[in-house]
């Protein structure tokens, strides 16, 4: 829950909130421009955090432009949370066991955007209590989040109740309005980070402003159904014949379990080495693979439309009977980086349309 | 920071006895490494061959008293093949046991009636086992069992034993007859008009292919068998064992973890549904 009410601030001030958390020792991750995208790595420097691009998105595209908003890339912070290989231990010819030793650092995500801050609370119901490297990192971490001004043509982080605003589990929000940036603080750091700034209560004038742009904003990110009843209308359509005809475009390539911040399949990779050794890796698998329900004997999803099937309902209705929350949070992500342009809120959107049987 | 998942890792056992039982699979007795709990009937271990990979394995015996495990494993896969390489007194990584078992304090006092096809006799066996050991706890005991040939029937030297059981029936059928075979021939569905007993007071336990439990289940709901009294052991790709890797997801459900084994009325939404 937010500490603190509205404040009012100057945008040049997030230059002196990144420098404040480098002080402190955080390592800062946020948004950097690699290769024509926006990916998210660690900066050494403010200066090295995109700014004045746009990025585009519509299904299957992804491009930058100049602009003064953007909203992520295809990275998200499960990439640091739950990197994507892992080495689970290494087992000697002789049989010794030796488990790696994973050094903690202080991680702090500058510019995170709604979706994604809900993404970490969705991913902390999987992992937290069954994760070490995961609950290690997430014990320190910051979350400074930047309000969504401008959600782009494949958000639905209003339909998700996820944005465009976070609510809560942040340290500190910041909102561009303009050269103004509004700031909430969520924690005792959050107070900390905003007491280095010159802010004051929010005015009349600019809360209103605010609460337009914010309102406006939400108005953008919905996704053309509505959560209410969700889980069961789509179960008692799970034989819908939408999730073969969408299907029939999939490349089954599982770029979307990839960018998904919250897909946390994994495979184990067995991995000999020359000295007669082994190692077991973990690393990111996704239900559209093939090989995700392959057997020895056999093969549980041998259909594409099936493995899509098994991706929609559980974002959508599994993830909520398995750990009380919906697997969505709106990024779009899945939709942007699908290379045959397949909208999750489409198919949605036809399933619910279509009868209970068909 | 520690390491990732202490769940993961395996613990280092021996294989104390190698059991030859088809062309294609083999029983190893392994010994349970210290601290490890003893499995109950119907749970598994995940086993782990140097280098290769881990695989999912049922307990298809135990000795309390030495801790000795048996799996009985058919070589089919990369993982399993190289089973077939393995020898008494090879070390082996072991991690278990897990899931949810056959709900052995539920059958007391009832009938219970197993339905196995090909290799999902080895997780009924510690069912037989248990009902053997204390027959006086349960009912009547009818054990289905059907597999492709003869030469496929996996613990065929005890099917006396089965037999000498105390107020027990046994019924085996094969696909594809040879010569001397003298038995049923047909699947093992076929078998169920033999079981007479009150379904009201009866428990089916099925461990199969997923094809092959489809057609018992419908024979059975036909004959009056309720499915809150139907448990199924459900195949899947588990890879991890404790619901974290998501590849056994049937539904909602984590095979690993909510099952193996079922009741029928908890996963009869998806039971039925195509590739689910």
């Amino acid at each position: 829950m937010p500490l603190t009410g509205l404040y009012v601030g100057m945008v040049e001030g997030l230059r002196t909130l990144f420098d404040e958390l480098r002080g402190l020792g955080y390592v800062v991750v946020g948004y950097k421009i690699v290769d024509g995208v926006l990916r998210l790595g660690e900066l050494s420097s403010f200066d090295e955090l995109a700014r004045r691009v746009e990025d585009v998105q519509s299904p299957g595209r992804y491009s930058l432009v100049s602009g003064s908003f953007y909203r992520h890339g295809p990275d998200s912070p499960k990439k640091f949370l739950y990197p994507p290989t892992l080495t689970l231990f290494k087992v000697s010819s002789k049989w010794d066991i030796a488990t790696p030793v994973y050094e903690s650092y202080n991680l702090a995500f500058f510019g995170l955007k709604p979706c994604d801050l809900a993404s970490i609370k969705v991913l902390d119901r999987v992992l937290l209590g069954v994760d070490e490297y995961y609950a290690s990192l997430r014990k320190n971490l910051v979350i400074i989040v930047e309000n969504c001004t401008n959600p782009g043509n494949t958000c639905f982080c209003s339909t998700m109740n996820t944005g465009p605003r976070a609510r809560d589990s942040f340290d500190l929000a910041y909102t561009k309005l303009n050269d103004k940036l509004v700031l909430e603080a969520g924690s005792e750091l959050g107070v900390r980070l905003l007491n280095t700034l010159e802010v004051e209560p929010i005015d009349d004038a600019t809360y209103e402003r605010f609460e337009a742009v914010m309102r406006d904003a939400s108005e953008k990110a919905r996704a053309g159904f509505e959560l209410n009843g969700l889980p069961e209308e789509l179960e008692l359509r799970i034989e819908s014949k939408t999730y073969e005809e969408v299907a029939e475009r999939c490349l089954g390539c599982a770029n979307c379990n990839m960018v998904c911040p919250t897909c946390f399949c994994f495979d184990v990779l067995d991995v000999p080495l020359i000295d007669g050794s082994a190692e077991r890796v973990r690393v990111w698998d996704g239900c559209l693979n093939f090989t995700y329900g392959q057997v020895a004997g056999g093969h549980f999803r041998p259909d594409l439309w099936a493995r899509y099937r098994h991706f929609v309902l559980h974002k959508f209705a599994y993830w909520i009977k398995q750990f009380g929350t919906y697997g969505c949070v709106g990024c779009g992500r899945c939709i942007t980086w699908c290379p045959a342009g397949i909208d999750l809120r489409e198919t949605v959107r036809k399933v619910l349309r279509g009868g209970k049987s068909g | 920071m520690g390491k990732y998942s202490a769940t993961l890792i395996p613990l280092k056992a021996s294989i104390n006895r190698v059991k030859t039982e088809t062309s294609n699979v083999k029983t190893y007795y392994i010994e349970l490494p210290e601290g490890v709990d003893l499995p109950k009937p119907g749970q598994f271990d995940m086993l782990y061959v140097h280098g290769v990979g881990e695989v999912p394995i049922s307990v298809s015996d135990l000795d309390e008293k030495s801790r000795v495990v048996a799996h009985t494993v058919r070589f089919v896969g990369s993982v399993t093949k190289t089973f077939e390489l393995l020898r008494e007194g090879d070390v082996i990584g072991f991690r278990g046991p897990y899931g949810v078992g056959w709900p052995m304090s539920s059958v007391v006092g009832r009938n219970v009636v197993l339905v196995a096809g090909g290799i999902g006799l080895p997780p009924l066996r510690p069912v037989i086992r248990e009902i053997a050991r204390n027959r006086g706890a349960y009912g009547k005991l009818i054990i289905l069992y059907g597999a492709r040939t003869p030469e496929d029937l996996i613990f065929s030297y005890e099917y006396c034993d089965y037999e000498s059981i105390p107020n027990t029936e046994l019924y085996v059928t094969v696909d594809k007859p040879s010569e001397s075979w003298r038995g049923s021939v047909g699947v093992v569905t076929n078998l169920i008009k033999h079981v007479d007993v009150d379904p009201n007071e009866t428990y089916v336990f099925i461990c199969g292919p997923e094809i092959m439990m489809r057609f018992a289940v419908r024979e059975l709901i036909k004959r009056g068998f309720k499915t809150n009294k139907i448990y199924l052991s459900l195949e899947r790709r588990m890879k991890c064992g404790v619901g974290l890797c998501g590849h056994c997801q049937m539904g909602p459900y984590f095979v690993c973890k909510h099952g193996p084994v079922f009741p029928l009325w908890f996963i009869s939404r998806y039971f039925w549904v195509d590739q689910i």
